[in-house]
């Protein structure tokens, strides 16, 4: 019969093993959207960040200019309480990306524009948002 | 008025559970058979009445009162019927009373089940389920009562709607399911709970557990399972799984129940490992509590999870409670729970099932470890640092790997000791097997985890068809059976051991729908009608963008063909863009949605998406992923859930 010690250190040893694994993994991730820092926007101007960066905030109001050679590829402004911080992004924008909407950005921070690669809205709001009364119903054409 | 009737027995059904609590417990102390009896009728009552206000707010959703603020928010008048029901759990409070509901069904149950069967255990099962009925009874009625009024100085004419993502029939069935999975892990930590207290360890509270936990995971798998199916046939971004916090608190229950559900097999056979069963029976019932306050805190920023809430601190001061009284009690307890017999060999069943709980631990550790990093970063380092996918994949697929690995030598373990004769006996043709499938693919120029999750699951399907024909063989030589009666004789008399194989057998297949993930291809383009666009060997051509107003919403069509290498056509695809809640005036207001079509094959999975269009130049912008082997992942999930079935068919009483 083995001894219950060697069982006992087994595991202990697996257990030590996986830890220094997962350790190991959130000290070298290998992929960059692995760990990704969160910031606002004043920490950014502040410190002027080289790393992949992630950011939250409001499209500005009316700050969303498509370009008209390339669908793909937008420009907006990212507002954060005072504090404006112009965005380039390439790719295929969410169902819910509007003026004034609640995004998160994620991306690098090269002179003075945020050059982002993902782009996801937050959609909860609209569904929580303020009842209304009878008039904004009383519609009877179809307008897109 | 009615909505004041269902506050009014929400009240009701809070009062009596804390008059089921008190009866029961001073029962326990006078052991007056009068009170034992009033208190079962009070917790009964506390179920039906939370049936009753279930029911209460499904009417007011059906008949669309908007002087409910729940129904207000909601649901609108087109809102079709099956989504006015599914309602009931789309925002904060309705789930919770959905919680209950569930919870209340399960009560039930449990009471008609064990009124006689159980009486020693039944006072404590029924204090810890009413508590927990207390629980949420406080939630509902104090912090998100479904049956607030509407405040507003207006009259309201329609509801804002239920979100488009929702409209869809998995939807319908998702959160039933991983409900049913979620709050079912009451009843057996309360069975356990009770066992405690009681100090009655016998085998029979065991094989109630055991038959429990294994309904309750089967419900959270499915849960899970269709979580993903939704995910992917709805969200558009081509996956089943992102390591959302959310799809994560629904795993950790998942994979700590998976990891008890082994072990538990010991208690049973061998009366060991009572102290770790208790530990996950615990563990995963807290998880499950977690869970819920992942989803309804909003701690974690998620598409799970709503606005921000109170709801926080209470549900962490249950998980506290929980975790105090449960391991407190099981310190006083540790005497009895001690068991004299020892493993005898690292090649023994019990030794497989040990470090295979080992890994289900660690692995669940390791989800939870991810998905509080952002909140353990920031209060460690003073940064918050966000978790991607990627971070959970990095650590998760080898800790996976070694675990499917585990499914296929584990059942070819023996209790107490494998002789080195059954060893090379056992795991000769599977190991050829599977080094033969790793040649292959190194010759085919694949490498990595590719190669090893392939390899691994030939080893393991041929472990498991081996140990089938063993079986059959048998049964033909001794029984004289042909093959399929004795197929079906196996299954049959040992339901839980073949069931059990079924159920690898199906984690397999979704191995190797996993392991397709690493094969994916995708493009996204504009286009104009009669043009084309290629991708991986097929050609894209746009036929027409159409255009059709329906009951709640307005839909671009993009109506495309997709053909082979050789020009043949294979299918024609029609993904829409619509656009939901189309007539309010404020453009602010409407809400577009993309529907994606898919062409699914065994081989492969074409997925398109209607991004937008651009009416004036007649441009439709289309994304179109290839996605090899996705449809393993649902067969494999499919076969799990046979698997699953056969193993909790309750075995037909044999004549005498």
């Amino acid at each position: 019969m083995v001894s219950q010690n060697k069982f006992f250190i087994a595991i202990i040893g697996l257990v030590f093993v996986v830890g220094l694994w997962i350790w190991w993994a959130t000290e070298n991730p290998n992929h960059e959207q692995a760990l990704v820092k969160f910031l606002s926007v004043e920490q950014l101007f502040k410190d002027n960040q080289n790393d992949r960066i992630r950011l939250g905030g409001l499209v500005a109001d009316k700050s969303i200019k498509l370009d008209d050679n390339n669908y793909l590829s937008c420009n907006f402004d990212l507002q954060e309480g005072e504090l404006i911080l112009p965005i380039h992004f390439v790719g295929v924008r969410p169902d819910l990306f509007k003026n004034g909407a609640e995004v998160i950005v994620e991306g690098l921070y090269v002179n003075g524009i945020f050059e982002a690669d993902i782009l996801q809205t937050k959609c909860a709001s609209r569904f929580e948002g303020d009842l209304r009364d009878a008039e904004s119903y009383n519609l009877d054409e179809v307008s897109i | 008025m009615t909505a004041v009737l269902g506050g009014l027995t929400l009240n009701l059904a809070l009062g009596l559970a804390i008059v089921a609590i008190i009866l029961h417990t001073i029962y326990l102390r006078t052991g007056d058979g009068r009170l034992f009896l009033s208190g079962q009728r009070a917790a009964l009552a506390v179920s039906l009445l939370s049936f009753f206000a279930t029911i209460i707010l499904t009417q007011l959703l059906i008949v669309s009162n908007f002087d409910v603020d729940y129904v207000a928010h909601y649901t609108s008048r087109e809102t079709p019927l099956i989504y006015k029901f599914t309602a009931l759990w789309a925002g904060q409070s309705g789930s919770l009373l959905f919680w209950l509901f569930i919870l209340s069904i399960y009560a039930v149950v449990t009471i008609l089940q064990n009124q006689r069967s159980q009486l020693k255990l039944m006072p404590w099962v029924m204090i810890v389920l009413v508590t927990v009925q207390l629980f949420f009874l406080i939630l509902v009625n104090f912090v998100a009562n479904p049956f607030m009024p509407t405040e507003a100085d207006f009259v309201i004419s329609n509801g804002l709607g239920l979100n488009p993502l929702l409209q869809n029939a998995t939807m319908a069935i998702h959160p039933p399911m991983l409900y049913l999975g979620y709050v079912g892990f009451t009843v057996p930590f309360a069975f356990s709970i009770a066992a405690m207290a009681q100090k009655e360890m016998d085998a029979l509270w065991m094989r109630t557990v055991r038959q429990w936990l294994l309904f309750v995971w089967l419900m959270l798998s499915i849960g899970v399972m269709l979580g993903g199916w939704w995910a992917y046939q709805e969200l558009g971004w081509g996956g089943y799984w992102a390591w959302d916090p959310v799809e994560n608190a629904s795993f950790m229950p998942w994979l700590a129940g998976t990891a008890l559900l082994h072990s538990i097999m010991i208690q049973e056979k061998k009366d060991m490992l009572k102290v770790w069963n208790m530990v996950l029976i615990i563990i995963t019932f807290t998880l499950c509590i977690f869970g819920t306050f992942l989803t309804r805190s909003g701690v974690m920023s998620s598409v799970h999870s709503f606005t921000v809430s109170s709801l926080g601190p209470i549900f962490l001061g249950f998980v506290f409670f929980i975790l105090v009284v449960s391991f407190g009690l099981m310190s006083r307890r540790m005497k009895l729970l001690r068991s004299n017999k020892r493993i005898e060999s690292f090649s023994s069943r019990e030794s497989g099932f040990l470090f295979n709980n080992v890994i289900f631990i660690v692995m669940c550790f390791a989800v939870l470890w991810g998905t509080l990093f952002p909140v353990i970063s920031e209060a460690v380092r003073g940064t918050k640092i966000t978790v991607g996918a990627p971070f959970f994949n990095q650590i998760n697929i080898p800790i996976g790997l070694v675990l499917l690995f585990l499914t296929g030598v584990g059942p070819l373990l023996v209790w107490r000791k494998t002789s080195k004769q059954s060893f090379i006996r056992n795991f000769t043709l599977p190991v050829i097997a599977g080094l033969v499938m790793a040649l292959v693919l190194y010759l085919m120029d694949i490498r990595g985890y590719v190669l090893i999750s392939f390899s691994l699951s030939v080893f393991v399907l041929t472990t498991i068809v081996t140990e089938f024909a063993k079986g059959i063989r048998s049964r033909i030589t001794v029984q004289k059976e042909n093959a399929l009666i004795a197929f079906w004789q196996l299954l049959r008399k040992n339901r839980s051991r073949y069931g059990g194989y079924i159920v690898h057998v199906g984690i397999v297949f979704m191995f190797i729908g996993f392991t397709g993930h690493a094969f994916d291809t995708e493009k996204e383009f504009g286009i104009k009608t009669s043009e084309s666009e290629s991708l991986s060997g097929y050609t894209f051509t746009l036929y027409k963008i159409r255009e059709e107003e329906r009951p709640n919403h307005y839909a671009y069509i993009a109506d495309i063909i997709v053909e082979d290498e050789n020009g043949k056509e294979i299918v024609k695809l029609h993904p829409e863009k619509r656009i939901y809640f189309h007539r309010n005036p404020d453009p602010e207001r409407r809400q577009p949605h993309s529907e994606l079509d898919i062409y699914s094959t065994m081989k492969q999975d074409i997925y398109s998406i209607f991004n937008s269009v651009d009416l004036e130049n007649g441009v439709a912008y289309i994304k179109i992923m290839i996605n090899p082997l996705v449809n393993w992942v649902w067969f494999g999930g499919f076969i799990f859930v046979m698997g699953t079935v056969v193993a909790l068919w309750p075995p037909k009483k044999e004549k005498k």
